[in-house]
């Protein structure tokens, strides 16, 4: 079976056997991790690269008045810190939300695919840029997206990235977050939360039940708060041929 | 009007209907010596984490600087107003 990393690196480029054999042989050390486990934390030297292969993770920082900001959530396929490890210490901490599976790589092993796979290295590559773009669209959502807006813009996202790497089914995914996890990442209360997950649920967008969140309207979810997925850049929602023309040796030589 | 040295600051509340979007409706006008300062709300709501409690919905001059606990009853939250606005 396909891992994770795998199908992530798959909605981005098209890989090779060879590609796919060297990412098989990446992953050879999984172990199980708890809930609410710190991965990596601020102030550590970062050791070895973590990639989640199931469950979810987060990327957070505690202030000093103890208040918990999450800046990212990390999914099946996800690298927590592909390049962290040239830094010298962690500047945030990185915690798994629930249980979760993680493949420890040591840096020398992402150094060495990246030196020997170029289709890998661009994979990585999009990865890296649609971490930031997410961070970016993260940005808008605090800032400029009402409380309702927010949260089911964070629904949909979910549910695309989830559904990329064959983590989400008919329109359903694991949905292990506390309404405190969704009020630390948005910036509201868990109060505000919880009357807006009933307000969508009143609405006939979602159903929550057991921890698993049902999407009941995809469309008409991602029309009420104006839910675009071009930052994900995801390769069914590109127009890949106009994209490989445009790289700049050619255009100059054009 | 400031409250200096062992001077208590006049803390009183008026209840009012508070339009939140949801059922928890029941609230009250929080008052530091007649400046209003805070709308609290009683959580009523089924499911809510803490329903039952008193919740700040609005946190106005000095309280906006202190994230707020939600508060089992108001002598409580009289208690947490008072030490807040304080400083």
């Amino acid at each position: 079976m396909q891992h994770a990393l795998i199908r992530k690196l798959e909605s981005y480029e098209t890989l090779s056997d060879k590609d796919r054999r060297a990412l098989n042989a990446l992953v050879p050390r999984i172990r199980q991790v708890g809930a609410h486990v710190d991965l990596a934390r601020e102030g550590d030297p970062p050791d070895n690269v973590h990639l989640v292969l199931d469950g979810f993770a987060c990327r957070y920082k505690v202030l000093a008045d103890g208040k918990r900001q999450i800046m990212a959530y990390l999914v099946p396929g996800d690298f927590c810190d592909l390049n962290v490890f040239i830094l010298d210490q962690m500047d945030h901490n990185i915690g798994t939300i629930s249980q979760c599976q993680v493949a420890d790589i040591p840096r020398e092993a992402i150094e060495e695919i990246t030196a020997s796979y170029p289709l890998i290295t661009r994979a990585f590559w999009w990865c890296a840029l649609v971490d930031e773009a997410v961070l970016r669209e993260w940005l808008v959502n605090m800032g400029a997206r009402a409380a309702d807006e927010r949260i089911a813009h964070l629904l949909c996202e979910l549910h695309a990235r989830l559904e990329a790497v064959g983590h989400s089914k008919d329109d359903s995914y694991a949905f292990p977050f506390t309404q405190t996890d969704i009020a630390d990442t948005m910036g509201l209360s868990n109060v505000h939360v919880h009357r807006t997950l009933r307000d969508l649920r009143g609405m006939g967008l979602i159903t929550l039940n057991k921890r698993v969140l049902t999407i009941l309207d995809v469309e008409r979810l991602k029309d009420f708060c104006k839910f675009n997925a071009n930052y994900l850049h995801l390769k069914n929602a590109r127009w890949i041929e106009r994209r490989s023309v445009i790289w700049p040796s050619q255009q100059q030589r054009g | 009007m400031p409250a200096h040295g062992n001077v208590e600051t006049l803390v009183t509340m008026q209840p009012i209907a508070v339009d939140t979007g949801s059922d928890d409706s029941d609230g009250m006008l929080v008052m530091a010596n007649g400046m209003l300062v805070a709308v609290l709300v009683r959580l009523s709501t089924s499911g809510h984490e803490q329903e039952g409690d008193w919740f700040v919905e609005v946190a106005l001059g000095p309280l906006r600087a202190h994230p707020a606990p939600t508060f089992g009853d108001l002598d409580e939250a009289t208690r947490w107003m008072r030490r807040h606005l304080r400083a």
